[in-house]
Order: C-alpha cells, then sequence, then structure tokens
C-alpha cells in the first residue's frame, strides 16, 4: 500500500514540503538514514526539528541515528480516501520511538491491518516514493520480529 | 490580584447572538460576523455605537477582525484580537475580551467566530490548502491530515489504557441527540439509539460517523462588558469567573508523550482556582466535542470523576438532564451544529440566564465551558461562568 503513489496512472500522493529546519532530516531519509536532532549539552532527544532544546535550553546539537525500533503509540485505519493517491483502507500509525519515550513519529505501515495493536513492536523501513522534482523518502514501519537486530535499511516495497 | 484572581467575575457576558445553522448560509464569512453580532448587541439591549472592541478566531478560513471593525462603524477601536487558532483557541478570545473589559483597555468587546465550515472550508478538506502548521509536513505525506483522523489517533490510545469500547463512545452521541431534540436550533433533532451508532459506518477507526460533528455553516457572537454596565441592560447578566490558557500536544512533538492525558489535567486547576469554585460546584458542562471520546476525555481531566473511570461515570447517567452533571445540553457540535466551540459558551449563557427552556438545568449557577484541550493545535481554552447575584 505504500508503494500506491508509484504506480503507473495513479494520482500523485502529497508530498513533504521541508522548512529551513527540517531539510536535513528529509534529506538522511532520502540517503535511507533515520536520524533526530540530540542535544549536546543534556543529550536529549528532540522531534520535529528545531534549533533549540526545550528541556536545557542549548543551541547545540548533533543529527545523531536513531535504532529504528519503536512501539505503536496508537494507530487508525482509514476508511475514506482523506488525500488523493491514497486507497482506503490504509493504516497510519504513531510510533513512540525506544529511544525516548515521548518522540512521536507519525508514518504508514507495511502488512496486515489486522495485525495492529497499541503497544505492538515495530522497526523502520524506508520508502522511496516519486516527488514532482527529485525521489523523496518516507517513513513505514513493520512489524518487528521477535528477537530480530535492528533493520538496516531496506527498502519499504522491496518486501 | 495573584493568580489572575483580579479576573474573578471583573467581565460579563450581557449579549449573545447566532446566525441560523445551515449547510450552505449563501452569504459570506463577513456576513454571518455582522449578523451574529447584531443579533449579540440587539440581546443586550446595545447597538454598535457601544462597541469599541473586536475579537474573533480562525484558521485561514473567516473574515479579518479589523475588517469586521470597520463595518461596525467604528472609528476609535481600543482592543482587537485575530486568533489564529480553531476549537482549542475559541474560549481564548472571551478571556481576551474579559481581561480587556477588566482592565480598562476596552469597555464592550464583540467576540465571534463565523464560519461557512461545510459550504466554503471543510476543515482539512476540499477548498483550501492545509493550515499554516509546519508540523503538516511531517503526516500529509501518510496521508494524515483531517480532525477525524488526528482525533482517532488520541482515541486508540485512551480506548487501550483504559479499556474502552465503542459503547463508551455511543453514550456520548445518544446524550448529546437527546439534549438536541429539546433544541429547535439544532440541526439533527431524531433521536439516537445505540443501534443507530453502531451501524453508523467508519469514517477511520476507531471513529464512526456518529462520532464526528456536524459540519455546519453558523455565526455566533457574545458581548463581552464590564459588570456594572451590564446590570443596567436587558439580560440577566453573566460573569466569567475564571478564563485559562493552556498548552497542548501537537500529536507529534515531544514533551507530551501520553495521548490518554489532555492538558486540562493542568489548566482545570488553574482555572478552578481562578474562579473559586472546584468540579462539585459546577452545576452544567458545556464540554468541547468535535468527536465524542473528547467528551469522555474532558469529564476525567476537569475533575469530575477519576481517570479510568469515565464509562461508568456516563454509563450511570451522570450526564444527562437532571443529574449530576448535565453535559453538552445544546447538543454539542454532534447534533445542535459545528461553530468551534462558541456555541457552547452561548449555551452556558442561556443555562446561567435561565432561558434554556426544555432543556433548562433547574437553579444552575455555575457552568464550565471549554475549548479543544489541547490536541493537534497545540493550546487550550476554558471559562468557568457565574449567573450575576
Amino acid at each position: 500500500m505504500t508503494g500506491a503513489a508509484t504506480d503507473a496512472g495513479a494520482p500523485a500522493r502529497p508530498v513533504p514540503y521541508p522548512d529551513r529546519d527540517s531539510a536535513p532530516w528529509w534529506a538522511a531519509l532520502a540517503r535511507h538514514e533515520l536520524v533526530l536532532q540530540r542535544c549536546d549539552d543534556c543529550g536529549a532527544w528532540r522531534w520535529p526539528a528545531r534549533v533549540l532544546c526545550g528541556r536545557c535550553g542549548s543551541l547545540r546539537w548533533q543529527w545523531t541515528p536513531l535504532s529504528g525500533r519503536g512501539t505503536l503509540a496508537s494507530w487508525i485505519v482509514n476508511h475514506h480516501a482523506f488525500l488523493p493517491g491514497f486507497e482506503s483502507p490504509y493504516a497510519v500509525v504513531l510510533v513512540r520511538l525506544d529511544e525516548q519515550d515521548d518522540l512521536l513519529l507519525p508514518g504508514s505501515f507495511v502488512g496486515a491491518l489486522e495485525g495492529l495493536r497499541t503497544g505492538m513492536a515495530v522497526r523502520a523501513v524506508f520508502d522511496d516514493v516519486r516527488g514532482a522534482d527529485e525521489p523523496i523518502t518516507l517513513l513505514a514501519w513493520e512489524r518487528a520480529p521477535d528477537g530480530a537486530a535492528p533493520n538496516e535499511g531496506e527498502d519499504a516495497r522491496g518486501r | 490580584m495573584s493568580g489572575g484572581s483580579g479576573l474573578r467575575d471583573a467581565a460579563a457576558i450581557a449579549g449573545v447572538g447566532y446566525t441560523e445553522y445551515s449547510k450552505n448560509s449563501g452569504v459570506s464569512t463577513l456576513a454571518l460576523a455582522l449578523r451574529a453580532i447584531s443579533a449579540a448587541l440587539d440581546d443586550a439591549g446595545l447597538t454598535i455605537a457601544d462597541v469599541d472592541g473586536v475579537a474573533c478566531h480562525k484558521v485561514g478560513d473567516s473574515v479579518q477582525a479589523a475588517v469586521v471593525a470597520q463595518a461596525l462603524g467604528i472609528r476609535d477601536l481600543h482592543f482587537y484580537l485575530d486568533q489564529f487558532g480553531g476549537g482549542s483557541a475559541s474560549h481564548s478570545i472571551v478571556g481576551a475580551a474579559a481581561m480587556a473589559v477588566a482592565t480598562g483597555v476596552a469597555d464592550c468587546v464583540v467576540c465571534w467566530r463565523a464560519i461557512n465550515a461545510r459550504s466554503e472550508f471543510r476543515m482539512g478538506g476540499t477548498g483550501r490548502p492545509p493550515p499554516d502548521v509546519l508540523e503538516f509536513q511531517y503526516q500529509v505525506p501518510y496521508g494524515l491530515a483531517t480532525p477525524p483522523q488526528q482525533f482517532a489517533l488520541m482515541a486508540r490510545a485512551y480506548m487501550d489504557r483504559y479499556g474502552l469500547v465503542a459503547e463508551d463512545f455511543g453514550r456520548i452521541a445518544i446524550n448529546q441527540r437527546a439534549n438536541a431534540v429539546l433544541n429547535e436550533r439544532a440541526m439533527m433533532r431524531t433521536p439516537l439509539t445505540m443501534d443507530d451508532y453502531l451501524s453508523s459506518r467508519w469514517i477511520v477507526e476507531p471513529l464512526r460517523l456518529f462520532d464526528c460533528c456536524l459540519e455546519t455553516d453558523v455565526g455566533i457572537a457574545v458581548v463581552v462588558t464590564t459588570p456594572e454596565r451590564a446590570r443596567d441592560l436587558r439580560q440577566v447578566p453573566v460573569t466569567i469567573s475564571g478564563a485559562v490558557w493552556g498548552s497542548g500536544h501537537t500529536l507529534i512533538s515531544n514533551h507530551r508523550g501520553d495521548l490518554t492525558m489532555s492538558p486540562a489535567v493542568d489548566t482545570s486547576r488553574r482555572l478552578f482556582a481562578l474562579a473559586g469554585v472546584g468540579p462539585d460546584d459546577i452545576d452544567v458542562a458545556e464540554l468541547y466535542d468535535a468527536f465524542t471520546p473528547l467528551v469522555l476525555l474532558q469529564i476525567e481531566d476537569y475533575g469530575f470523576c477519576p481517570k479510568g473511570e469515565v464509562a461508568a461515570f456516563v454509563a450511570d447517567g451522570n450526564i444527562a438532564l437532571g443529574e449530576r452533571l448535565p453535559v453538552n445540553t445544546h447538543g454539542g457540535h454532534l447534533s445542535e451544529g459545528y461553530a468551534h466551540g462558541l456555541n457552547h459558551l452561548a449555551e452556558a449563557v442561556s443555562q446561567l440566564r435561565g432561558t434554556a427552556g426544555p432543556r433548562q438545568v433547574e437553579g444552575a449557577e455555575v457552568a464550565l465551558s471549554t475549548g479543544q484541550p489541547g490536541y493537534v493545535a497545540g493550546n487550550t481554552s476554558a471559562l468557568v461562568l457565574r449567573r450575576a447575584s
């Protein structure tokens, strides 16, 4: 389902419109790297992109690799095509990253919708979609096999 | 003045005005605003010559306050506010008007919301680009763009955390429809059964059609002035005992990792302390209800029952007319119509005046009226109101 936008003749799915804070996040995703800002001074992760740490006030940070692992904080099944390029039913998940309890990232879900449940362990996969001018990569999530190693950047549509 | 108590009962709502609810007003949001303001001034016994302040909220879908001020013929405007925001900001404009009046900045402020939310600008829908919110870039590419989806994410987390089931949501929709049956203004006046609720189609799991508010065209206005002046006017004055502004979730930003706990947990304490009341003093509660689970959540987060116990509180009948805490006596956004928050305030005023007719809460003296409790937009607002003695 996450690859629907790349099918010939399918209506174009909306693409991200990065701002000056978020451009590095989208550029990293396009390289199949999952990173977030981490404060140099207090070590707190933050999301979405911004220049200041809301925990300690520091203006110094590094884009830092994540494990790509998390659990479902919530999930929904859309029974209405809310936007062009999506065929219902489709899921959207909200993933709580293993790195920090308050990091919640939305994304699409790869796999059977019947299997969705809150608290389920998931891992990140990269979903390359066609953008207006250049390739764009979105974040998708799949059920994490029990005891599996962190995902090493496989393509969502390759499975 | 500590804790903002200088605001307590220092401003009053002297007038309330509505246009009719419809699916297509056929007129501009400027026309809706002016008709609602005119009706509110008539209700108060005031004229446009008395108005020296204007305040509205909107999300790029309605006329600017300055345009309305000019249309009202105000040459010497003392106060204005164009608050960006939807239901979460709805009550903040009236709180701000109360501060302006209480401090002498202005003497008579009209506050309104004017929307063609069905015929022109559907929320997150057709007719306009997405709201100017930076965080939308992280949601829209996944097909996540509209309020029912955003609140379904909150609803699923809330259900799973506390074991809520569809019938718990359904009881909110049914209660509000029963109230709307008694409200001539309401769009939806056919009684709703649990079977009707459960058989309504999915919009976005776990929300069904009857979990979602209506989309309507309407203008609603209130007149805020000093209690002294309000006493000499046409209606029983209703004072603003407390006003609160609060923070919120933006769904995907950090610092608020628990989706099942709204910022109202914090703001309600501040609001009740400012007003000098507690949950037990509230005679009627008009709780923001774009979607049914928000009502359940607010009953808990405003302290009417402990966290995790709202399902039993509602199933025991506590929120019906004549019971412990009548909730959304007008039918709310689910059944009266969607005015983005100010219809809750208008209904609270009617209840405190004692003019709510067949749905009147007997002896109502103190009311709570709330804006959206802090999801998606990252802020919230609410008011406690009191019938002037």
